[in-house]
Parts: structure tokens; C-alpha cells; sequence
């Protein structure tokens, strides 16, 4: 009787997720694609540095609260507000992620500076800079506790989140497209950017060997900051995405999803563009997937228990250090 | 000669305020000053609830200074407990060792209390809570844990509950109700007795972190339930991002909540046409509702508009106060006035606590958010 029982709500579930398959995965997608911004934040420091930087998710943090900043402060926008439209609408967006990424960008390169370089030019050992870079997480996180009095911040909609098409029964909503299209255009060009450039090749010749770079004549700090300033700028990128499509912050919201894409970045790999990228979707959908399965309490354990299987069997992620010309 | 009428002048003032100054410390010396606290989420993600009681108790306490000016002097000490057990079980030690302080408003939650209760038992604290709903609290057939310190104004979650059912299915030909709980024993509680309630049917329940932001699996399982009725019994904060969400999943159906999502802070983090409509309960009474002048002099004397659990903070505060009235200063005896007690609340119904520390038929309310404001709906029956 329970077998059958069990079979029966088995069956029901599989019916109920056919019809409900391509909501999840749009749903999942957009979760993923802003997992891949982080795990690039992380990915990248880690490609140079060979250490987690572990204050990416405040660095995240940051960004959620400039896109408020912009929203909210300078277009005047509250939750009474009638959404904006056309151009008005796209400027606002592009100023919201502009600001997010600077706002990420220009921390991320003070931290490089506060908790990495001083330590490094002295010839600190590895745990120093980690556990600095820990400090000064908490350091943001409590700054930002402190000045919001620990409560959510809401942000006004900017935008009706509009259904443009739906695709086998699941609507294709405006703020998903432009998480998942925008945020494959910025890997896209991170991809391009440290293949092609001149800082790219220096950040994959320090990521390949810190020294015989310096013998070429790679100025190493230059290099660091750089990799800092983009990683912040993807993970700031991030932020805005994430209100776009969330609509409110908390200063704890970087552990949260820093975690989350913390366990992307080291399922496809750390250290690696295209791992991260990887590890991102696949943590995206895999969470939501074992959500609608299990239900949502079985979430964090399928997860890490997928994690430790994948790693099990492939140490170093799924990409690991198999694609070196793509390692940041 | 003009000389000596300047001085006689100068000396004149010089005695009259000398004699003044003497004379307000020895009046102030007079006063008796007696101190209770309130403990509270004052920060954190629920601290709007903490900050619209703490406000309760400032305006009862002020009322009674000003009425006893020269007798009496009630001080007022902030715990701030952020609405968690964790931080309550860091904070209660202090407060009980402080012996200034005769009696605890609040905690202002379940867990909180449930937390603090050890360190407050031990020392002899009386305890009146606003808020604090969870049954197990003076339940005999739990253990009765708040016994003997523990008292609270509102109504329990074993009525909040198939409250809060009644309330979201009301007017609904043929609900499908689809329940979600946020992991909390606050939360879990509340639907394990909805559960318990008559011709209560339930299609699908999800339980998620407290922490949860992307809800996309738990709304497409209430969209394959069909469900026209989602029930959260969370807190305010994850409830904004579950309505939102919700709506823009295009559900048009009922959306609801028990008193953890009755918060001002809700109506900051959601937009009118996420929030209007949204059903809700409480074992509180707007003070709006108790008497509109009433509301006008918190305004005035508070500088902002009562909140959640106003009237309930007021009248726990008046219970201490009146004790004190009556030349309470030690735990002690305030714990023996507390259990004796026999008044009224400022809503006019009788509080009297029973053995377990409960108000015997406390209402249960409604409220419906209408363009962002909490719309009183009055007692669910």
C-alpha cells in the first residue's frame, strides 16, 4: 500500500514537472547566470592569486546596494512609482549596472590593496592574506549591518516584468531574458578580454607561472589589481541582476549567495573562466530542479551532496586544470 | 543707590532661582525610581516589530510618569534581542542580573522567549509578553517552560492557526489551499494546528530556508496544485519576496499570512499591486481602532504612528505600571501583583491571567493590506 502510494505521488510529481519543466529551468538559467558573475569574481583572484578571495560576497553585497542606490536615490523611484518604459527604462538599467559594477569594482581594488598587496610585498605567508580578506568581510558585512540597522532593503520596480513570449507553457519574462542574455554577453567578453588583451595575456601568464611572468616583465601588481577590478565588475554586475530580479537586499545577503557561488566556482573548477561559467548553470538549475523533486528543505543537502560526488571523482571540478588557456 | 538697587535686584534673582534649583532635586529625590525593560527585535530583519512596541511601552510609561510626576519614576531599559533565540540566550543573562529591573515586557517572540525563559526563571523576572504566541510556551500537556515568570496578552497560535484558514479562505468558492512554512518552530507550529482545524484541506505544503530569495520550484508546484489560496506562515520579510514573486508568475489568487508577516516593514519592500489584498491575522487590535484620540496623542506624544502590537505593548506595560502604582519595587511582589492582577485592556476587555500565564478569550483578528496600509477587518469567527 505505501509502494503504491509512493509510486502514485512519484508519477504525480514527474506529470506536474513535464508541464512544469521549462518554468524551472528559465527560472533556474537566471539563477545560475548570476552565480557565474560571482564564481567569476572568485574564480578569477583565485586564477593569479592562488587563494579565495573571501570577501567576493561583500563585494557582491556592495553591488545589490548600489543598483538600490541608483533606483531608489538618483531616478527617485519608490514602490508607489509607475514602472519606466522604452529608452527611459534602458537608461535607467545601464546606469543601475554601471554603478553596481563601479561601485564593486573600486572596493574589490581597495581590498586588493588593504588585505592582499602590503601582505604580499612582505612576504607573508598564505594564511595572512586569507584571513585578512575574511576580516574585511566582516568588515563590510557589519558596516553595512550597522547603517541599515540590520533590516531589508527594498527596491522600487523599475520595470514591468512583462512576459515577451511563452515558450511550451512557460512564460519568457523581460527581467529573466535579461539576466541570462546579459549576463552571457559580460562572460562572453571576460572570455574574450583575457584572451585577446594585453592585461589578459599578462593576468593568464601570472595565473600560468607569477615568475617567469615577472622575468618578461609583467608588472605583477598592476596585474593583481587589474584581476581585482574585474572580478569586481563581473560580481558587481552580479548585484544588479540580482535586484533587478529579486528587488531587495540585506547586509547578510552576500554569505547567502557567496556560498552558492563559492560551490559553482569549485564544481566546474576554480580557476577556471569556463568552470565557473559551468558550475554556475548547473548549480542554478540543480537547485531548482531539487527543489520542485525533493522540496525545497532538500535543497542545501542535494546540492553538497552532488558537490562531493563531483569532486569524488574529479578533484579539481569538473573542468579543473584541463583548459589552461582559458584559466584566468 | 543705583548701584544698591542693581545688587538688591541681582540677589533678588540669584535667591529665587537658588531656591528653585534647591527645590526641584529634593521633588525629583522624592520620586520613587522603579525600572523594567523591553526586550524585542530592535534591529535586524524584524526589528520594526521591536520598534513599534517599544514605542507601546514608552507611551504607557510616559502617561505614568507625567500622571505621578514627584511619586513615581519608571524607567525604561532596551533588549534588544533581534528576534532570535541565539541572540536572546546572549542578552537575558544580563538583563536578569540587572536587579534594578523588576519585569520584562516581551520577549516579543516565541523563540526569543522560549530562549530567555532559563535565565529569567532563575532570577524571579516577571514576564509579560505583547507578542508571543507559540502554544508550547504555557501549554501544561508541553511541559508549561514559561511557568511561573511567563505571561502574555494575546491569543495563542492553537487559535491563529485555523484562524488564519477561516480567514484566507474566506469568500473563495472551492479553495486550494497550498501551505509554506519557513523551517521556524513559530512557523511549523502555526500550520501544524491550522491542520488540527475543522474542514481544513490542505493540497500541497513546501517548507523552506528563512533565507530563501529564488522561489521559482515552490511556485511552480502551487501552480501545478492549481491553488487559488497560498497560505505563508514566515515572517515579513521573505513573505515580500514570495507575494512578489508570486504575482509575477501571474497568481491572482488569495495571498495570506499569520501575525509574523503583520509588519510595517512589509509595506517597504513590495509594491501596491504586489501587497493589495493580501489577508492576514493577528491577536492585536489597532489602536486606530480602540479609540481614534487615542491614536492622535501617540502621534503627538511619540512622533509617529502606533504600529503592530501597540495596544497589546500598552496594556502589558500597564500591568507593571500599575503594580508599581500600588508601590511595587521588588520581583518578588510584582511577580504575586502580576498573577493577581485584575484590570482592564485599553480595548475594554478584561485581563486576567489564568495559572499558565494566559488571557482567557483573547480575539483573533483580520487585516487586509489596502493601498499599503494595514486595513482592519475586526475579529475572525
Amino acid at each position: 500500500m505505501f509502494i503504491l502510494d509512493l509510486s502514485s505521488r512519484g508519477v504525480k510529481i514527474l506529470a506536474n514537472f513535464q508541464s512544469q519543466f521549462m518554468t524551472l529551468t528559465l527560472g533556474g538559467l537566471s539563477l545560475g547566470f548570476i552565480y557565474v558573475l560571482i564564481a567569476l569574481g572568485y574564480t578569477m583572484v583565485y586564477g593569479v592569486l592562488r587563494m579565495i578571495n573571501f570577501a567576493n560576497s561583500e563585494i557582491f553585497m556592495f553591488g545589490t546596494f548600489a543598483a538600490i542606490i541608483v533606483i531608489r536615490d538618483i531616478f527617485n523611484f519608490t514602490q508607489q512609482s509607475e514602472p519606466a518604459t522604452g529608452f527611459r527604462l534602458v537608461f535607467i538599467l545601464i546606469c543601475a549596472l554601471l554603478g553596481s559594477m563601479f561601485l564593486s569594482g573600486i572596493i574589490s581594488i581597495l581590498l586588493e590593496l588593504v588585505a592582499y598587496r602590503r601582505l604580499r610585498n612582505r612576504g607573508a605567508n598564505k594564511l595572512a592574506p586569507l584571513i585578512s580578506a575574511i576580516g574585511m568581510s566582516i568588515v563590510f558585512a557589519e558596516f553595512v549591518r550597522i547603517i541599515t540597522d540590520s533590516r531589508y532593503v527594498g527596491s522600487p520596480r523599475v520595470m514591468e516584468k512583462s512576459s515577451l513570449a511563452t515558450f511550451f507553457g512557460a512564460d519568457i519574462r523581460l527581467d529573466n531574458t535579461i539576466v541570462v542574455v546579459a549576463g552571457f554577453i559580460l562572460y562572453i567578453i571576460l572570455q574574450q578580454f583575457v584572451q585577446r588583451t594585453r592585461l589578459g595575456k599578462a593576468i593568464r601568464a601570472v595565473s600560468m607561472n607569477e615568475e617567469a611572468a615577472k622575468l618578461m616583465g609583467v608588472n605583477l601588481n598592476a596585474v593583481i589589481s587589474g584581476t581585482f577590478l574585474i572580478g569586481g565588475l563581473m560580481t558587481g554586475a552580479a548585484g544588479f541582476f540580482y535586484i533587478l530580479k529579486y528587488e531587495n537586499t540585506v547586509f547578510s545577503i552576500g554569505f547567502e549567495l557567496g556560498l552558492a557561488a563559492f560551490t559553482a566556482a569549485i564544481l566546474g573548477g576554480i580557476g577556471n573562466i569556463k568552470g565557473a561559467f559551468y558550475g554556475g548553470v548547473t548549480l542554478g538549475l540543480l537547485e531548482t530542479y531539487a527543489s520542485f523533486f525533493l522540496g525545497t528543505q532538500w535543497k542545501a543537502v542535494t546540492v553538497f551532496l552532488v558537490l562531493v560526488i563531483v569532486l569524488y571523482f574529479r578533484p579539481n571540478g569538473v573542468f579543473g586544470e584541463a583548459i589552461t588557456q582559458t584559466r584566468a | 543707590m543705583k548701584n544698591q538697587r542693581s545688587i538688591s535686584v541681582v540677589a533678588a534673582i540669584a535667591l529665587a532661582v537658588g531656591t528653585a534649583v534647591a527645590i526641584a532635586p529634593a521633588s525629583n529625590a522624592a520620586a520613587r525610581v522603579v525600572t523594567i525593560a523591553y526586550q524585542g527585535p530592535l534591529t535586524g530583519d524584524d526589528a520594526q516589530t521591536g520598534v513599534d512596541e517599544l514605542n507601546g511601552v514608552k507611551y504607557a510609561v510616559k502617561l505614568f510618569n507625567a500622571k505621578n510626576k514627584g511619586k513615581y519614576e519608571v524607567k525604561i531599559v532596551e533588549v534588544d534581542d533581534q528576534g532570535s533565540g541565539t541572540e536572546s540566550a546572549k542578552v537575558a543573562p544580563g538583563t536578569a542580573s540587572n536587579k534594578k529591573i523588576i519585569g520584562v515586557v516581551g520577549p516579543a517572540y516565541s523563540g526569543a522567549t522560549i530562549a530567555a525563559l532559563p535565565f529569567y526563571k532563575q532570577t524571579g523576572m516577571p514576564m509579560i509578553s505583547p507578542s508571543a504566541t507559540r502554544v508550547s510556551i504555557t501549554d501544561p500537556a508541553q511541559g508549561l517552560i514559561g511557568f511561573p515568570v511567563f505571561h502574555r496578552i494575546p491569543a495563542t497560535d492553537a487559535v491563529q492557526g485555523p484562524a488564519l484558514y477561516k480567514l484566507a479562505t474566506k469568500g473563495v468558492t472551492s479553495p486550494v489551499v497550498y501551505v509554506i512554512d519557513d523551517q521556524s518552530p513559530y512557523s511549523t507550529g502555526l500550520v501544524d494546528y491550522m491542520k488540527k482545524g475543522s474542514g481544513v484541506s490542505i493540497v500541497g505544503t513546501d517548507s523552506v530556508s528563512d533565507k530563501t530569495t529564488d522561489w521559482t520550484a515552490t511556485i511552480s508546484k502551487i501552480t501545478s496544485a492549481k491553488a487559488n489560496v497560498v497560505i505563508y506562515t514566515g515572517y515579513y520579510a521573505q513573505a515580500a519576496t514570495l507575494f512578489r514573486q508570486l504575482r509575477d508568475a501571474k497568481y491572482t489568487g488569495v495571498l495570506a499570512g499569520g501575525d509574523g508577516v503583520l509588519s510595517n516593514g512589509i509595506l517597504t519592500l513590495a509594491s501596491t499591486s504586489v501587497l493589495e489584498g493580501v489577508r492576514l491575522t493577528g491577536a492585536t487590535v489597532p489602536l486606530s481602532e480602540v479609540s481614534a484620540a487615542l491614536e492622535t496623542d501617540f502621534k503627538k506624544s511619540m512622533g509617529v504612528s502606533s504600529g503592530t502590537y501597540a495596544t497589546e505593548t500598552i496594556d502589558a506595560t500597564n500591568v507593571f505600571l500599575s503594580c508599581i502604582g500600588k508601590g511595587i519595587s521588588t520581583r518578588p511582589n510584582m511577580l504575586k501583583c502580576v498573577k493577581a492582577f485584575k484590570g482592564k485592556s485599553i480595548t475594554g476587555l478584561p485581563i486576567q491571567f489564568d495559572k499558565n500565564g494566559d488571557v482567557s478569550g483573547g480575539p483573533m483578528n483580520g487585516f487586509e493590506i489596502k493601498s499599503l496600509q494595514f486595513k482592519f477587518t475586526g475579529a475572525i469567527k
